[in-house]
This record gives C-alpha cells, sequence and structure tokens, in this order.
C-alpha cells in the first residue's frame, strides 16, 4: 500500500496542470434502493471560473458536488467521468482520492455549525487547512472576518452564522485549490447576511480558484455565477453564460423555473404561474426527456429517447429535442387557476394584540423575546409579519394562535373558529406514526363532529388543495415534499380558522413548489374568508401575499402599513436594511 | 392519477429495503431471537410439556443420571430435572417479564406526567424516581422477605420498585424531545386533549427506546432474579425454580454434577438469549 501511495502522490501533484478545474463526462450515479440521482451529466468547469450549479431538490446538484470531491458514499454505483484538476474522481482509490482532496479541493456545506468541530478552536482548524496559524491569519481575513487574531482563539459556537460561513470559506480557499465546491452556503442564513456573503465570493473570484456554486435559487446563481448549469431530474437541461440563459431562457424547464419565481412582476392578488405535476420520480425515470410530462411543448419524440446534450453556440448548450421549433418563443409559463375576488373591507377584528410582553429564561438567562408588541389583522385582510431573525417574528406568532401565553398584555382572537398554523416544515408537522386520514380526523373528532360526517370532510377538504384520497392511507413520510406541505394546508383548514398563521411556509421550499403553495394559501385565504398573519424574511413573498407589512426589530413593530407604501417608501432603518439585503432578481437585470 | 403515484411508489420501493434490514442482523442476534420466542413457548406450555411432576419422585430414584430413565436425570429426592427445569424457566421467565412490564407502565405513566407537565413537578418527580433509583435491589428484596415472609410475588414486587425508574428516565427523556417538535403543536392546535397527546402524538415515538431498553433488560431479570432465588429469596421449596434448584444442586457438585448444572445452564442460555436478542431488536429498530 504504501509504495503505491508513493508513486501516486506526485501524480495526483503534478496532475493540476490540467487544462479544467473539473471535467464531468457521462455521470451516472444510483443508490441502493434504485434511485438514479445523476443519469449521464456532462460539465465543464474551466480555469477561475464560478459556474452556477441551479435545479430544484432532487435533480442531483448536491450529489453531482459530492461527486466532484469524490466524497460519494461507497454503496453509490458511479460510472463515467468526474476530473478533479485531472484525477478521475471515480477511478481513483481512496488515497489518491484523499490527496487530490488535499491539494486540490475545498468545500463550503450549508450549514457551517455541523462541519465545524465544535471542541476546536477557530484558530486550530482553519490551521489545519493552512499550515500555521500565520497563514489562519491571513485567510480569516480574506474572507472578510473582523479583527481576526481574536477568533483564531474563539470556539465556533461563539461565533454568529455569518462568521462561521466565513470561517468554512477560509479554510475552503486555504492553499489556493482549483475547485471549491459551495452547497447551498448561504440558504441557512438571514437575508441580510447573505447578501454579505455573496459579495464575499465575488471578492474571491481569482485567476486560479474555481467555484461550482449549489444552489436552488436562481437570483443567487445570478449574483455570483459566470456561467448557470440547470440540472432537472439528474440531466443538464440548459448551460451557459449567466445572462444569457437567465435573459433567454430557451429550454422550456428554465423559463419555467424563472416564472414560477417571486419577483416584482409578481402581481398581487393573482395566483402565480406554476408548473403542473410533480417532480420526477428518481427511482423511476422516463424513457425520454424527464420534463415532458410538465412541459408545454411536448410532443411524442420527446418521451422516445434521452435529449442529448447540444452545443448550440459556442457556450451555450440546450438538451431539448424540440429546440429547433420552440426556439426563442418558448411558451411563458401561465396561471391556471383563477382566484374568487378578496372579501370586502370590514373593520372587524380577527385577531388583536395589545401591548404584548414574552420573555424566555429566568433570572440572568432571561431573554425577552418580544416587548411591548401591537398588532392587529382585520378579518379576510392579511397581514406580513418581516424581520431578521431572532426579532421575536415566531414567539409572536405562537402567542397569535395561543401556542404560547403571553407575559404580560393580552391577545385576544374574533368570533368564530380557532386559529391554525402552517409551519415551516411541512413533514415535521405531522405525527410519523399516524396515518394522514387519521391526522385529518382529528381535529374533526375533536370538535365533535360525528364520525359518518368527518370522512367526507376529510375527503373533501383533500380534494381542495389537490390531493387524490389515497392519501388519507399513507403516512407523512412516504408522500412527497410537495404533497406534505398540501396536507399540511388542509389540516389547517379543515375546520376554516377565522386567522390562519404562517410560518415562513415557503422558505424552505423549491420555487415551484412555493408558487403552488402560495397559490394555495391566496385562493384558500379568499374561498375561506381567512385572515392570514404571514411570518416571512422574504419580501418578495410579503410584497406578494400581504395586504399589509409590520417590519418587527428587537421584539416591537417598528413600522407598518399598507405593502407597496411601506416598501416603496420605508420609514425605518430596519425596513431599509431589509430591502438592501434581498438579491433583486430584476434590479441585476 | 400522477399526483397519487409517489403514495403507491413509496411503499413498493420500502419493502425489499425493509427485508434487507432485517437480514442485516447478525446471526447470533438472530439466534437470540429463535432462542427467545423457544422460550417464551416453553414457559406458556410449560404444564403441557413436562413429562412428570415437579414435586413427586420418578420411579428412577434419586441421583438417576441424564438419560437413565429420566431425559435429564433427577435430583436429591428423586424428582424429574426436565419437569422441574422447564417449570423454573417458566416461572423465571414470566417473573423477568412481569416486572419489566410494570417498568414501562409506572415508568411510562411517571415519565410521561414528568416532561409534559414540566416545572415544578417535573423536579419533584424526577427526585422520587432518583430516590428510588438509589435502593438497592436484592437488600430490599431481602427485607421485603424477612418483613413479608418469603414468596415469589414479595420478591417481584421488590425488583419491581427499584426497577421502574430506568424506564422512567428513559420516557420523560423521548417524551420531552419529542414535545419540542412541531407535530405536537399541530396537534395542539388541533385541540387535541393532553391525555390524547400522550396516547397518540408523544408514547409512541417513546417505543422504540423503551422496547430495546426493555428486551435487554429481560437478561439482567434473569440474572438478578436467579440470583435472589438461589440465595433463598424466591418461592419456598418445592417450587421449582432455577437459582433455588441450582443452590441446592451444590451439594453434590462434584458425585452427581447434572443436580446442579442443569438448572444452571438453563439460566445461562436464558440470559445469553435474552441479551442477543436485546441487540437484535436494537438493530431492528435503528435500522427503520
Amino acid at each position: 500500500m504504501l509504495t503505491a501511495t508513493r508513486v501516486r502522490t506526485p501524480d495526483v501533484a503534478t496532475a493540476a496542470r490540467s487544462e479544467h478545474a473539473l471535467e464531468v463526462r457521462d455521470l451516472h450515479i444510483t443508490f441502493p434502493g434504485g434511485v438514479q440521482a445523476l443519469r449521464g451529466v456532462d460539465l465543464t468547469v474551466g480555469r477561475g471560473e464560478v459556474v452556477g450549479l441551479v435545479g430544484e431538490s432532487g435533480s442531483g446538484k448536491t450529489v453531482l458536488g459530492l461527486a466532484a470531491l469524490g466524497l460519494l458514499p461507497a454503496k453509490a454505483t458511479v460510472t463515467g467521468v468526474a476530473a478533479l484538476a485531472g484525477i478521475d474522481m471515480v477511478a481513483a482509490t481512496d488515497e489518491v482520492r484523499r490527496q487530490a482532496r488535499k491539494l486540490h479541493a475545498g468545500a463550503v456545506f450549508q450549514d457551517p455549525m455541523t462541519s465545524l468541530n465544535p471542541t476546536m478552536r477557530v484558530g486550530q482548524q482553519v490551521a489545519e487547512a493552512a499550515g500555521s496559524l500565520e497563514a489562519a491569519t491571513v485567510l480569516l481575513d480574506r474572507a472578510g472576518i473582523p479583527d481576526p487574531q481574536r477568533r483564531l482563539t474563539q470556539y465556533p459556537h461563539e461565533l454568529s452564522g455569518g462568521l462561521r460561513q466565513r470561517v468554512m470559506i477560509a479554510m475552503a480557499i486555504a492553499g489556493n485549490p482549483d475547485l471549491v465546491v459551495a452547497d447551498e452556503p448561504t440558504t441557512a442564513l438571514d437575508v441580510t447576511v447573505q447578501a454579505q456573503i455573496l459579495e464575499l465570493f465575488r471578492e474571491l473570484r481569482d485567476v486560479t480558484t474555481s467555484f461550482v456554486f449549489v444552489t436552488h435559487d436562481l437570483a443567487v446563481a445570478r449574483e455570483v455565477a459566470d456561467r448557470i448549469v440547470v440540472l432537472y431530474g439528474g440531466r443538464v437541461a440548459e448551460a451557459g453564460p449567466t445572462e444569457e440563459v437567465l435573459n433567454a431562457p430557451q429550454h422550456p424547464y428554465t423559463s419555467a423555473l424563472l416564472h414560477a419565481r417571486l419577483g416584482r412582476h409578481s402581481r398581487r392578488g393573482e395566483p402565480l404561474p406554476t408548473l403542473p405535476g410533480e417532480p420526477p420520480n428518481p427511482r423511476q425515470p422516463a424513457d425520454g426527456c424527464a420534463f415532458a410530462a410538465r412541459c408545454a411543448h411536448v410532443a411524442d419524440a420527446c418521451n422516445e429517447a434521452l435529449p442529448a446534450l447540444e452545443i448550440v453556440s459556442p457556450n451555450r448548450s440546450i438538451a431539448c429535442v424540440r429546440r429547433a421549433q420552440i426556439g426563442a418563443h418558448v411558451t411563458r409559463l401561465r396561471a391556471v387557476e383563477e382566484w374568487p375576488p378578496t372579501p370586502a373591507y370590514t373593520s372587524e377584528l380577527a385577531l388583536q394584540m395589545r401591548n404584548v410582553t414574552k420573555g424566555f429564561g429566568r433570572g440572568k438567562a432571561r431573554r425577552v423575546a418580544v416587548d411591548g408588541l401591537d398588532l392587529d389583522v382585520r378579518k379576510g385582510s392579511c397581514v406580513a409579519l418581516v424581520g431578521e431573525s431572532g426579532c421575536g417574528k415566531t414567539t409572536t406568532l405562537r402567542m397569535a394562535v395561543g401556542l404560547e401565553r403571553p407575559d404580560e398584555g393580552f391577545v385576544e382572537t374574533g368570533r368564530g373558529n380557532p386559529p391554525q398554523l402552517v409551519f415551516q416544515d411541512a413533514g415535521a408537522s405531522l405525527t410519523p406514526w399516524l396515518r394522514i386520514g387519521d391526522l385529518m380526523e382529528e381535529p374533526l373528532r375533536n370538535a365533535g363532529v360525528p364520525a359518518k360526517e368527518r370522512l367526507s370532510r376529510v375527503k373533501d377538504t383533500l380534494a381542495l388543495v389537490g390531493l387524490p384520497e389515497t392519501v388519507a392511507d399513507a403516512r407523512g413520510a412516504e408522500l412527497s415534499g410537495g404533497q406534505r406541505q398540501r396536507v399540511a394546508l388542509a389540516r389547517a383548514v379543515l375546520i376554516p380558522p377565522t386567522l390562519l398563521a404562517c410560518d415562513e411556509p415557503i422558505s424552505a421550499l423549491d420555487v415551484s413548489l412555493a408558487a403552488v403553495v402560495l397559490n394555495l394559501l391566496g385562493r384558500l385565504s379568499r374561498e375561506l374568508g381567512m385572515a392570514m398573519l404571514f411570518v416571512t424574511h422574504d419580501l418578495a413573498a410579503a410584497r406578494f401575499v400581504s395586504d399589509e407589512i409590520a417590519v418587527m426589530s428587537a421584539g416591537v413593530v417598528v413600522e407598518r402599513g399598507a405593502t407597496e407604501q411601506v416598501l416603496a417608501a420605508p420609514a425605518s432603518d430596519a425596513t431599509r436594511e431589509l430591502l438592501a439585503a434581498v438579491p433583486d432578481f430584476e434590479a441585476a437585470r | 392519477m400522477a399526483v397519487a403515484d409517489p403514495v403507491v411508489l413509496g411503499a413498493v420501493a420500502e419493502r425489499p429495503a425493509r427485508v434487507r434490514r432485517r437480514l442485516r442482523m447478525g446471526a447470533w442476534e438472530l439466534g437470540g431471537l429463535v432462542v427467545l420466542v423457544l422460550v417464551s413457548l416453553i414457559a406458556i406450555f410449560a404444564p403441557l410439556l413436562a413429562p412428570h411432576s415437579t414435586t413427586q419422585p420418578v420411579s428412577a430414584g434419586p441421583f438417576a443420571a441424564p438419560g437413565h430413565g429420566s431425559l435429564l436425570g433427577t435430583d436429591d429426592l428423586g424428582r424429574d430435572l426436565l419437569s422441574r427445569t422447564l417449570y423454573g424457566i417458566r416461572s423465571t421467565w414470566l417473573s423477568a417479564l412481569a416486572v419489566v412490564g410494570s417498568g414501562i407502565v409506572i415508568g411510562s405513566i411517571v415519565g410521561t406526567v414528568a416532561a409534559m407537565v414540566g416545572g415544578f413537578v417535573d423536579t419533584v418527580l424526577m427526585r422520587v424516581t432518583d430516590l428510588f433509583l438509589a435502593l438497592p435491589g436484592p437488600v430490599l428484596a431481602i427485607v421485603a422477605v424477612v418483613a413479608l415472609g418469603p414468596s415469589l410475588p414479595h420478591t417481584l414486587l421488590a425488583v419491581a420498585v427499584v426497577w421502574w425508574p430506568w424506564y422512567a428516565r428513559i420516557v420523560r427523556g423521548e417524551v420531552r424531545a419529542l414535545l419540542a417538535r412541531p407535530h405536537v403543536d399541530a396537534a395542539r392546535l388541533a385541540g387535541t386533549s393532553r391525555f390524547a397527546l400522550a396516547r397518540r402524538h408523544l408514547l409512541p415515538g417513546a417505543v422504540p427506546a423503551v422496547l430495546v431498553t426493555g428486551s435487554l433488560d429481560i437478561g439482567n431479570l434473569v440474572l438478578t432474579l436467579s440470583g435472589l432465588s438461589f440465595l433463598g429469596l424466591g418461592a419456598p421449596p418445592p417450587t421449582p425454580e432455577l437459582g433455588a434448584m441450582t443452590a441446592n444442586g451444590l451439594t453434590y457438585l462434584f458425585g452427581q454434577p447434572w443436580v446442579a448444572l442443569v438448572p444452571a445452564c438453563a439460566v445461562f442460555v436464558l440470559a445469553f438469549a435474552a441479551n442477543l436478542a436485546g441487540d437484535g431488536v436494537r438493530d431492528l429498530l435503528d435500522a427503520v
């Protein structure tokens, strides 16, 4: 073994002269259980290039990133080539892979807390990658960490989320690697922090290090990437220079993704365009184009064979057999549903919170989350509660629905059925061992609805959110992410509440699913005449759903007013900061 | 129905995976489970399986070696060892199950109440639990036997009193972790009562942890109960008990070793199989 290593090591070191930082050829990856994560991917990352790998969950983007680093689990079946700086990470031995990673690669993952060693000082960890504490200091400085000397002696838990991610980035760029894979590095961060980290990535670009930036967010990709590669169903749908792909998408999926996105073009009171159907099932991939089932341009040819990735111009390639016919005239995705008109204005309140204070802990450890807050929600209206994480949004929401009691002040909901909550993580809000039907009957049973009526009510409500009856027999884990979201919504509106509170219901969702959920919320609130309290840090979502915005900061509402007014002419610093941090898609155009 | 597909596919694809997980359990653990099932059957059907009375001498006479008119031989009073061992397994096994069962019931109630109510009640219940945890089981058993007279129920009572606190702690921990999950909030918003919340949304989540501990505990209990019986703290003679039979046979260990070894081996097999099976149950539940 030792001799093998000695022979190999120089190879690994000199291989860096290869032309590309990463070259992926016909890569197939299958996991046990028949999940085909990648189904023939070609991808090249040139020296110093930043490539945005965009796709929805299940598209294979993360797996592709791991394959480039040679970090796939041993049980995965891999064929094809994934050459990192000229070293094929598929065929190489573990030792070569390890060496290649050490010399040529860096990685940044979504959650820095799980990637950093909690028992080791930051300095030691970075020095492990950098070689010395001096080098570590330089790196931390380069990663934009203020006062790097002091940070060296701190532990990861003493740093904020943004600083931790900067530490991860510092470790990733140690030794000027050929390739850094960043997998959703800003998804777990606040908008304001996300903006700073994206800025850092732009600063770090240089001639020697290339970045593969994995993200589900087109706006984030636009901020950092030279080139965008769109993945769908484990294959590349479209690749090309960022501006070209986003301004003139040629693949119907790219176009759909762009139009389903919330943005300034989204009009309040009108449903968003959505993709029909469900994302492809990686266990049973289609014989032809994976997107065919949801595509407006579908023809017989689409289902016959896998579309090849054709190079259409020097930098641009598209995998669509109908490319010639579609040309530049991709059908714009349109909204398929219609909403009833909004309920008439009423001054009656669905929620009234007065001088509400809530703190957690006792004595010195006591932390006040909400500090003398006033908030009203009129019947049939929607109020968006926005603010940075830690400002007390969620606590306010929990008090509004009665899950927490205020220490001081009062919370009153209007007459009618008790308020309900749509959780951020719909899957986690379903009791794992109970069937969906069982879970949905529960509120009816508790309200004293007779058994016969319960079943039909459950069926009706499932139909209302567009789910078949059969879902009632499944458990949460057997459903797709989209189905779980719908079930969670159906359960909340089973007995139409006076107030529907939503806790970041779309922040963890893919673009196309987020549009579906927002549409459902919009339609249901109108049909059932519910008031909504919508907690979010996403101003685009707030603009789309709400009549009024309440901006929270440090436990109080610092600004409130009609949505358009607040966003057009923010009166407080907190609002201005939030607005400035949004990676604005339209503004960048 | 394109929408329904993932449900169906999910269920179908899960089946082979589960089968494989089951096979992944080691051969030893699987063997332990098989022995456990056999032991349970023996415990239930001992009256039917035993060829002779447990208290009356058989025709082979005292100290008959195994095979000579009696399959496993006879003891000093000419009683059939096979029959006595089968009954001994029955009493030890059922006693162990009873203690674990009572521990799970009492522990689940105390642990759930402590976790759900919290605050002062939690503190009091947990300190009481600690108090019981501090009592030494064998000593308590001696006290119980001295105070109440020698009988199996008295011994079991004493053991059960020191056994439940473990389950109370496990259930409390599991329930506290589950309470932080959104599904509990969702159930609360559905208007579910506290009792139904515990029964439907919390306790089922604690089942795996309790089951693993319980199955590993049975081996411990077999040893503890046999040990107490060995010391004369079980049912009074002539009731067949594995510990007491071994103790009785010690006198003849060098002349007629089978008298002591047959019940002793039964204890060994029971404890060993229970431990292996416990590991097997843990593997099974970990994988799911």
